[in-house]
Formats: structure tokens, C-alpha cells, sequence
């Protein structure tokens, strides 16, 4: 991306702080992840049952849980698990969306029955879509992912259908059909790279909500296996002891909150400096 | 116009059906099955055998897809195995409590949002536009369970103002009932409010950039005036529609906070019947579901072709 | 669009001044009579005879009733039944029933209901076989006296017909005789119990109401047996499956029961005053049970007791169940004064020592082949043992994975044999170990050696107690010499109640003689 290209991206953070803040806080996140074994004060699955529930305190930070982990450790460790949730989520929606969303507005008949398709899926609750998913595929991280990507692949493949239609009917583009291009052509040409930006909304977006998804998901029991550290996780087991010991469910809460809006923020920042031809595209979300 | 309407029409009941063995198809790939659940931890395999012949669900998939089907046709979706009691009347039971706990967020959205929404497009590009947003958007990034989980410790536990959980109906204990329903309420308004206060905000805004709101103004009627007669009142035909849809969707995303509170709605009734894999029930479920989307989405269609001339659809 | 905002606007405040003023003047519920239950769940159908879920157990338990019934020492009692004789050593038994017992239909109970019942028990009730699967014949020989005989003698047939899970509760003839395996129907709930179905709305209560017929026994009420006064006009039992909900819900006054609270929050529910804490008397242990069908663990012993090894059983209990109060770390399979109380071979009941461990699985030939461990996220105190066991086994070079499902999917998978090689679950206190699952060929685990064959067959075929306990000392031996199964270790549970309820059952939730005064 060249220098004005990288400007032009910095330009909603630098006019919004808020919005920077929010870049922050998953630039943080990001760290924790990648050097979540740096970070760890300790090993988030070695378990002392006698320091159980123990609250913060300067050993431990966040207290312990009941198998007497250290809550710190495995709320970093739980980043991982996040970023893999989200950017698994978005991957899934781009990847079945991008090719059915453009194939359809190409070919609009066929195109049209595809979409009748994504209608039907669509009339499903994504919540109880999910948890179908779920419970026939296993729980697993991979299966959360599928679970959780397919209430959001299809409002990711609608939106891309919206704006390849709008993309083929601009006249530049008939016009280099009229000349003779080929189809490939013609899609890696004029739609793809017109794509980019509103799909990194969109992207932002669906990234925050996977985030919510999997702690319903992880807090009905049927998200990621109970022994990987996850938010949603260490809320599905503290709520037990929401009493007993509520700083517990406080700091994994916090951490999806920041993480959702942040997400929020930054798709937020970014939908404004969009081309105001695709921003009506967004206005039903966030 | 009418053939359009009867075109829309019958594409639903094209969906619907394809929708119908999905669903079928779906809940029969769920491993596990009622038999185990409902006879416990120490039932024999040939008591499981004989059950499950008995109940008929060793039958193939196609011809129990049909029976159903055709069934449900007459409105007739089933006995739950479970409840021994028609599907119908179960579904029916937990309408009660999911729709009334709809109906009163919907009340929170309602003052909530659009109000705070008009404010921030009307003080669009301020500090309080962006302050206001920001909190919207910090509502809609919150887990409801773990917003729910607060509310329960603060006023049931602690202050004890509220029931903590259950809901008594108000057939049988009157509309003081419905205070079992004000802490849920809130839990589920609190991220739909932000929702609906986001796209309030943008609609207004984006009917203010309209020709005759210009115009209104360059008669000189006086700024509030204009809000209200001309942006607020088109600006809501778009946020009215969301309403439908966000009703909708409150009936079966109510999972979690119906789960939280104890309450018998539809949401924790579809968990729990996929939980011990009642079929008749999750079907009949998703079906009612299904349809009532559908058919908010057909009438929201159909009011947009017929009130807003703008509108073009291939 | 406008006055339509206002309306709502009023409207809204008008509701929330009256739920706020409301909250406080609201008279407890129990006030007229009703008794709230917080259950752990919706119950499964209520045909008690079918069904082993302790949910429809508890419910079931008010309205059906057994032959005897356990006293709070876990002793047999006579409840329905007035006195027996057993003869023929043991192959003939004849009970003579209480005289003006009645139905809910108002109809008598007579012999004629006891062998109907008894039939329908044998052919489809989940522990029907245990009895009835060695019985010749099962007759009427008075209006009130019945005559079961038997090929060979059984010694814990009183304890059989002791309890409702899954056992010989007594329904009205003409029901009894056309049941099949389905549940029976909601509208033939009927029982001779001090309480009768009265309504059951799916996914809110079951309500049972005071059956005015009921005529106590004489005795005192002692547990389950003795007489049984119902002093409430209902009871409502509610499925709150989230246990932090029916904790705040007692304290709250919404419940006035709760059962299966977390040990976690035993101590500070014991200094609550908003609530009172009532222990169980006899205790659950978990079981981890070893696949003896299929994959690495099928006869492999010294595998298995490599594992047994490596553990520290009172690890797990401590984080599943909480304080030291609820739980005990005992190798005896059945718990310390009963007459049961074994030490045969407990010494490998919970060794902790992974070098130990370590050669043994070395010597069974292991190279850290993956044992698929099969749990459930449902009761969470499984996954939390599985938990602790895994971390332990890890350290001890065994390599167990763990695949965690729901409840549902795992009682399918664990009839698979290719499936699992460990799966864990639970069993309920029980006077006579005839009933425990391990020792049944066909539950999953398949335990079926030539050794156990023998023994069971001794434990079952007699009647003479000294003999019998000395069978069950070579059993358990042989459990940790081949260990079909590994026992967690003993755990109390515990329910709350309103600090009002007075009276409460020491055996679990039954609310016949409890009180509000």
C-alpha cells in the first residue's frame, strides 16, 4: 500500500480519537495473543485446588478460579482464542460470500436462485442456527467457527451482492464489457478492488458481533471445550460463584466488551470514510 | 401491484417449504435421541428398542419427514415427546412469556432509542452526537447475560426490589406479574436499544440530505418544526421496519436471557428441547419461527411498495 | 407517530411505578399454601416405574408409592405393604397388604393393582429385571395379599421395592395392565401418594395438589417411611436449571426449595439467614467407567491400574464439590456404617504417585497412545473431575483426551463400545449393592469376566446377609484388581430452603410433614 494509501486509512482514527483508542486496545490484543506464553504470569491450566477462588490480590491480579488457575493467565491466553473466533468467523463469511455474492450479480439467473437460498437461510435465527450447528457438528473451535460464521455469512453475502449489482450496472463497467473483456476479467478488474474497503466494515463489524456469538455459544455450553481458555468460558463457569466470587465474572466480561467495541469503533471510523455510494449498504448494522 | 403481492407471496411458500425440510433434515443429523434422556441413566437396550419402535422413530427420515409435513399442513405439529402434550399447546404456553417480554422491551427500545437517536442527529457532529454514539455502541458490544447476571445480584439478591427469576403468569397472578419481566426487559433492550438508536440516527440523517426537507427549510419553518414534521416522522417508516424484524428476532434471541432468568419462554423452550432432543418441539419451534419472520418480511416488503414510491424492486 | 410515542411514554411509566410499588406489598406465594420447588430441570414424563431421572423421581415420589420405603437409616420399612413371609428358603414371598389405601381415582387399592403393577414392572421397568427376571409366577391369593415366586432366592428384593427410581410403584390395575414401554399418560397419574397430579405446563411447573384421601400409616415419619401428612395444598415444582438462579431465587423469596447447590457456595449459604442449608444423608460418588468391549483399555488390568494409580482422588473432589463438609476422599464403594463397608483392595483406591504409575503403564505395554475420555458439561462436577484426572494422568505420561458433549449425546455414544475407552458418570446412594450399575453386564463398560460372573451370581442368589458381605468384599477386590471402574469418592450434596420450612426430609426433597409452623 503506498504512503497516500496509508494516510488515507490513518485519516478516520487521527479525526476521531475515540476511534484510536479503540485501535489501541485490539493492537493490545493482538500482543497479549502472540505473546500470551511471555505475558502469562502463570500456566493457565495447572491447577492448585487448595488456592481455589482465592480473590485479587498481588500474586494473583484477577484471583484464581475454581480449579485455582490463575484468572490473568488465562484471560490472556483467551485472547488467542478470540482473535481465532473473529478472524475465523470473518474468513468464513468472505470466503462462501465473496464467490456466491459476485457469482449472482453476474449471472442473475442463476444468481437469483442463490440468493432465494441465502433468503431461506437467513429466516433462520442466527442464534438458534447456531446452536444447531453446534450440537450436530460437536463442539469444537472449528465447529464454533462454522456455527457462529453462518448466521454472518449470509448477511455478509447479501451486502456483497448489493454492491456487486450496483458495481456492474455503473456504466464503466457495462462499458468494458461492451468492448469485449472477459468475465474473470471484468470481476478481478471492477469489483473485487471496489470491494476491499466496504468489506473491511463489514469485516469489523461481524468481527465484534463473533465475539458475542461465541460467549452465548461458550456460556449455553455449547461453544469451545470447556478446558480451552476463552471469556466466554471463564463467564460459563464464574457465574456459578457470582457470589462467592464476582470478580470472576468481571474481568472476562470487561475483556469482550473492550474488544467488542473497539471493533465497533474502528468499523465505525471506517464506515464513515467510506464512498457514500456503499455506506447505505451498512445502516441497518452496528 | 397485485400481481406483485401474489408473486411475493408465493415465493415465501416456496422458502417456507424449503425451509421445512431443512429443518427436518437438520434435527435428524443431531446425534443422540429422546429415548435416553427420557428414560434416564439406567434404562436397558432393549427397553431403548422397544421405545423407540413404539414412538415410531425408527421409521425412515422421508417418511417421517412426510407425516409431519403433512400434518403440520392441517396445523397439527405433533406431540411433543417430552410433555406428552400437543406441540401446539406447548409452543402456545411459552408464547405468552416471550411475547410479553418482547412487547416491553420493545417499550424500552421505543423511549430508549429513538428519542436519544433524534437527539444525536440533530446534534449531529457534536460532542454529545459522538458521547451519545459512543454509549450506544458501548450497549450493543455488551454480553445480556452478563448485563442480566448484574442485574439479578444487584436488585433481586441485594436490594431485593425485583424477583430474581421465573415468571408467574399474568393470567393467574394479574398484570403485577409483569415486574418478573422488567429486569429481563432491560437486560434484552440494553444492546437492541443501542441498535435502534443507531439506525435512527442515520435515517434522520440521511432524510435530512432529502430535496424537501431542504426546501422545508429554505421556507423558514424553524429547525425543531422541521425535525419533527418532516425528517422524524419519514425518518421513522425506515426504523418502524426494523421494529418488525427486531420483534422477531426477540422471540428466539432471548435464548440467553431467558436461560438466565428461568424464564419459560420460547427461546429457553427450543434449548432445552434440543438439549434432550425433543423433535416435535425444536421443529414446531424453528417452523413458527420461520414463519413469522417470513411474514414480517413479506409485509414489510409489501408496505414499502406500496407507500414509498421510490422503491423498485426487479 | 407523535401522540403514539407519548401514550407509549406514559403507559411505560405508569407500569413501572406500579411493578415498583408493587415488588414489596406482594404477599409470599406461600402464604396460600403452595410449595415452590426449584428443580435442577424439566422433569421427563412422571411414569415413575420407566423412568430413573431424578427429576421425575422427586416429583413422582409425592404422588406414587412403593411397597416399603426407606427409613432415614436406609433401612426397608413396610409402606403399602402390611407384613410379609418368606418361605421355601427364600423362593417364596408373600406380602400382605394395608387395608383401605385408596387411589387418587378413589377407587381401592387391592392385590389385584400390586400383580398388575408388578407385571407391567417386570416386562418394562428399568430395574423391574433384577427382580422379576427370575420370578415364576406373581398371583393374587387374597384381596389383600400377593404371592411372588421366585427360581432362586434374592436378597435385596425388599430394598427393590423400596423406591420409586425406576422401581415398583403401585398404579391402579386398569392402567398397570394396558401400559406398555411408553411413558404412561399424563391423565392415569394416579397414585395412592398424599399428593396427586394436578396440571403440568411445559417449561413452567408440574403441580401436584393434596390428595384428602390419604390415610396416613401410624408410625412416626422417619426419611421416606412412616406416616406422610401433606400440609401444603400445592406444590409447584419449577425447572430453574441454572443453579446461581435458584440460589438468588431462595434468597429472593421466590423459591421456597432449591436443590443440588454448588459446594462452592456452602459456606457462605450456611451464614445466610435468608436461607437454611439441608445436607443429603447419604452421599453420590462419581464413577469413571473403563470401556471392557473395545480400544486399549479391553482387558489390559495393569493399563487400568496405572491410571488409578497416577491419581489424587481428593484433588478432584475438592474442586467439584468445595468444602471438606461435602465430601470424602473413601475408597469403600459404599460408604462407612453401612453394613456393606468394605476395605478389600482400597489401598489402590487413590495412590497419587505418577513414577509409580509410569512404569506400571510402561510395563502394560503403553507408548502414549490417546485414551479417549468421554464427559459431559451438564453436571458440571464430571467435567471437573475429568478435569483434575486428566492434568493428573498428563503428568504421569498417559495421554488422555478428553471429548466433551452434551448429556443427550453422550448416553448414545457411550452404547458405542468404538466410541470411548473411559466415560464418567455418576451413581445415587443405594442400601444393597445388587443395583449398582458397574455390576450389570449390560451397561456400557460391559463388565462381564469370568470372575465377576461367579461373584454376582452368589451376590444375587442368596438371602443370608454374612454370606452376602462376604461375596461383595471379594467384588470390590476384584473392582480394584480389574477395575471395571474407578470411584471418585463419596459427595454430600446439599439443597437450600426458606428459613420457614420446617421439617425437612433428611433423604432429599419430599415434602409430606414439612411444614411452615
Amino acid at each position: 500500500m503506498s504512503r497516500d494509501g496509508i494516510t488515507m486509512w490513518l485519516t478516520p482514527f487521527l479525526a476521531r480519537p475515540i476511534a484510536l483508542i479503540g485501535l489501541c486496545v485490539l493492537l493490545a490484543m493482538v500482543i497479549a495473543a502472540a505473546f500470551a506464553p511471555w505475558l502469562a504470569p502463570y500456566d493457565p491450566y495447572a491447577i492448585h485446588p487448595v488456592s481455589r477462588l482465592m480473590p485479587p490480590d498481588a500474586v494473583h491480579w484477577f484471583g484464581t478460579d475454581q480449579f485455582g488457575r490463575d484468572t490473568l493467565s488465562r484471560a490472556i491466553y483467551s485472547a488467542r482464542m478470540a482473535l481465532l473466533i473473529g478472524a475465523g468467523v470473518v474468513l468464513f463469511a468472505l470466503i462462501t460470500g465473496i464467490p456466491i455474492g459476485v457469482f449472482s450479480a453476474l449471472f442473475p439467473r442463476l444468481g437469483h436462485v442463490l440468493m432465494r437460498m441465502v433468503d431461506v437461510l437467513m429466516a433462520f435465527p442466527s442464534l438458534l442456527l447456531a446452536l444447531g450447528l453446534i450440537v450436530i457438528l460437536g463442539p469444537s473451535v472449528a465447529n464454533s467457527i462454522i456455527a457462529i460464521g453462518a448466521g454472518y455469512m449470509t448477511t455478509t453475502t447479501r451486502i456483497i451482492y448489493g454492491l456487486a449489482l450496483r458495481l456492474r450496472a455503473e456504466t464503466y463497467v457495462e462499458a468494458s464489457r461492451s468492448m469485449g473483456s472477459g468475465t474473470g476479467w471484468l470481476v478481478v478488474k471492477h469489483i473485487l478492488p471496489n470491494l476491499i474497503s466496504p468489506l473491511l466494515v463489514q469485516a469489523s463489524f461481524v468481527f465484534a458481533f463473533a465475539q458475542l456469538g461465541a460467549a452465548s455459544l461458550d456460556f449455553l455450553g455449547l461453544g469451545a471445550p470447556p478446558d480451552i481458555p476463552s471469556w466466554g468460558n471463564m463467564l460459563a463457569e464464574s457465574r456459578t460463584f457470582i457470589t462467592r466470587a464476582p470478580w470472576l465474572l468481571f474481568f472476562p466480561g470487561m475483556m469482550i466488551v473492550l474488544t467488542a467495541f473497539s471493533l465497533n469503533l474502528v468499523g465505525d471510523a471506517l464506515r464513515d470514510r467510506l464512498d457514500p455510494r456503499f455506506r447505505d449498504v451498512f445502516s441497518g448494522e452496528g | 401491484m397485485w400481481s406483485y403481492a401474489l408473486k411475493r407471496a408465493g415465493a415465501t411458500l416456496v422458502t417456507l417449504w424449503a425451509a421445512s425440510v431443512i429443518i427436518f433434515a437438520f434435527i435428524h443429523l443431531i446425534p443422540g435421541d429422546p429415548i435416553y434422556v427420557l428414560l434416564g441413566d439406567t434404562a436397558t437396550p432393549d427397553q431403548i428398542d422397544r421405545l423407540r419402535h413404539e414412538l415410531g422413530l425408527d421409521e425412515p427420515i422421508v417418511v417421517q419427514y412426510l407425516q409431519w409435513a403433512g400434518h403440520a399442513l392441517r396445523g397439527d405439529l405433533g406431540q411433543s415427546i417430552f410433555f406428552q402434550a400437543p406441540v401446539t399447546r406447548v409452543i402456545a404456553d411459552g408464547a405468552e412469556t416471550s411475547i410479553l417480554l418482547a412487547t416491553m422491551t420493545m417499550v424500552w427500545v421505543v423511549l430508549i432509542g429513538v428519542p436519544i437517536g433524534t437527539i444525536a442527529a440533530v446534534r449531529h457532529g457534536t460532542w454529545l452526537d459522538q458521547g451519545l454514539s459512543g454509549v450506544a455502541m458501548f450497549f450493543a458490544s455488551v454480553p445480556t447475560f452478563w448485563v442480566g447476571l448484574y442485574l439479578i445480584l444487584i436488585f433481586a439478591a441485594t436490594l431485593g426490589w425485583l424477583p430474581s427469576s421465573g415468571y408467574p403468569s399474568i393470567f393467574e397472578g394479574g398484570s403485577g406479574n409483569l415486574r418478573y419481566l422488567l429486569l429481563p426487559s432491560l437486560t434484552l433492550a440494553a444492546p437492541n436499544a443501542a441498535l435502534i438508536l443507531r439506525l435512527t440516527r442515520a435515517s434522520m440523517l440521511d432524510v435530512s440530505r432529502e430535496d424537501y426537507v431542504r426546501t422545508a427549510r429554505a421556507k423558514g419553518i424553524r429547525p425543531w418544526q422541521v425535525v419533527r414534521r418532516h425528517i422524524l416522522r419519514n425518518a421513522l417508516l425506515t426504523v418502524v421496519s426494523a421494529f418488525g424484524f427486531t420483534f422477531a428476532a426477540l422471540m428466539s434471541e432471548a435464548v440467553v436471557t431467558e436461560t438466565v432468568f428461568a424464564l419459560p419462554g420460547i427461546g429457553r423452550l427450543v434449548v432445552q428441547s434440543i438439549l434432550r432432543r425433543d423433535y416435535p418441539v425444536i421443529q414446531g419451534i424453528i417452523l413458527v419461527i420461520v414463519v413469522l419472520y417470513l411474514f414480517i418480511n413479506l409485509i414489510v416488503d409489501l408496505a414499502y411498495r406500496f407507500l414509498d414510491p421510490r422503491v423498485e424492486l426487479q | 407517530m407523535k401522540s403514539g410515542i407519548g401514550l407509549l411514554a406514559r403507559g411505560a411509566a405508569a407500569i413501572v411505578t406500579a411493578l415498583f410499588l408493587n415488588a414489596q406489598a406482594q404477599v409470599p406465594a406461600n402464604a396460600a399454601g403452595m410449595l415452590r420447588e426449584a428443580t435442577i430441570g424439566e422433569p421427563p414424563p412422571l411414569d415413575v416405574m420407566v423412568t430413573t431421572a431424578d427429576v421425575a423421581t422427586t416429583i413422582g415420589r409425592h404422588m406414587f408409592e412403593t411397597l416399603y420405603a426407606w427409613d432415614s437409616h436406609y433401612a426397608s420399612q413396610p409402606m403399602l405393604a402390611d407384613s410379609d413371609k418368606v418361605e421355601d428358603g427364600g423362593k417364596t414371598i408373600v406380602i400382605k397388604l394395608r387395608e383401605g389405601v385408596h387411589f387418587h381415582n378413589g377407587k381401592e387399592m387391592t392385590a389385584k393393582d400390586v400383580v398388575a403393577s408388578m407385571v407391567r414392572w417386570g416386562k418394562y421397568g428399568s430395574r423391574g429385571k433384577l427382580l422379576m427376571g427370575s420370578a415364576t409366577s406373581v398371583e393374587a391369593t387374597g384381596k389383600y395379599e400377593v404371592t411372588l415366586k421366585l427360581s432362586s432366592p434374592n436378597g435385596a428384593w425388599k430394598n427393590l421395592l423400596s423406591d420409586v427410581n425406576g422401581g415398583l410403584a403401585i398404579y391402579p390395575e386398569e392402567i398397570a395392565s394396558k401400559a406398555t414401554g411408553q411413558p404412561i399418560e399424563q391423565k392415569d397419574y394416579i397414585g395412592t401418594g398424599p399428593y396427586k397430579f394436578k396440571e403440568w405446563r411445559p417449561n413452567r411447573y408440574v403441580e401436584l395438589e393434596k390428595f384428602a384421601g390419604y390415610k396416613p400409616r401410624k408410625e412416626k415419619g422417619d426419611g421416606f417411611a412412616g406416616a406422610r401428612v401433606a400440609n401444603f395444598d400445592t406444590i409447584r415444582f419449577i425447572p430453574v436449571p441454572d443453579v446461581g438462579t435458584r440460589v438468588s431465587g431462595v434468597q429472593a423469596g421466590d423459591y421456597d426449595y432449591a436443590e443440588m447447590i454448588s459446594g462452592d457456595l456452602y459456606d457462605s449459604l450456611s451464614k445466610d439467614k435468608s436461607v437454611q442449608v439441608q445436607r443429603t444423608n447419604a452421599p453420590i460418588f462419581g464413577l469413571f467407567f473403563m470401556n471392557s468391549k473395545e480400544g486399549i483399555l479391553k482387558n489390559n488390568y495393569k493399563l487400568r491400574r496405572a491410571i488409578q494409580t497416577a491419581l489424587d482422588k481428593s484433588q478432584a473432589l475438592r474442586v467439584a464439590f468445595g468444602p471438606q463438609d461435602l465430601w470424602k476422599a473413601e475408597g469403600s464403594i459404599v460408604p462407612k456404617g453401612t453394613p456393606w463397608y468394605s476395605t478389600a483392595g482400597i489401598e489402590a483406591y487413590s495412590p497419587h504417585d505418577a513414577k509409580k504409575a509410569k512404569e506400571m503403564a510402561k510395563e502394560a505395554g503403553y507408548t502414549g497412545q490417546p485414551i479417549r475420555l468421554l464427559v459431559s458439561t451438564n453436571y458440571q462436577a464430571h467435567y471437573d473431575e475429568a478435569a483434575v484426572f486428566t492434568r493428573q494422568l498428563a503428568d504421569a505420561g498417559i495421554n488422555v483426551q478428553m471429548n466433551v458433549v452434551d448429556w443427550a449425546t453422550l448416553l448414545k455414544m457411550r452404547g458405542q463400545p468404538e466410541q470411548w475407552d473411559i466415560f464418567v458418570t455418576h451413581h445415587s446412594f443405594f442400601p444393597d449393592p445388587i443395583l449398582f450399575t458397574f455390576l450389570n453386564a449390560s451397561y456400557p463398560g460391559w463388565w462381564d469376566t469370568p470372575e465377576i460372573q461367579k461373584l454376582r451370581a452368589e451376590l444375587v442368589n442368596s438371602s443370608d446377609q454374612t454370606a452376602r458381605k462376604a461375596t461383595w468384599d471379594k467384588i470390590q477386590a476384584l473392582i480394584y484388581e480389574q477395575v471395571p471402574v474407578m470411584k471418585v469418592g463419596d459427595a454430600y450434596t446439599y439443597d437450600i430452603a426458606s428459613p420457614k420450612l420446617k421439617n425437612l426430609n433428611p433423604n432429599g426433597p419430599a415434602f409430606w410433614n414439612v411444614s411452615t409452623k
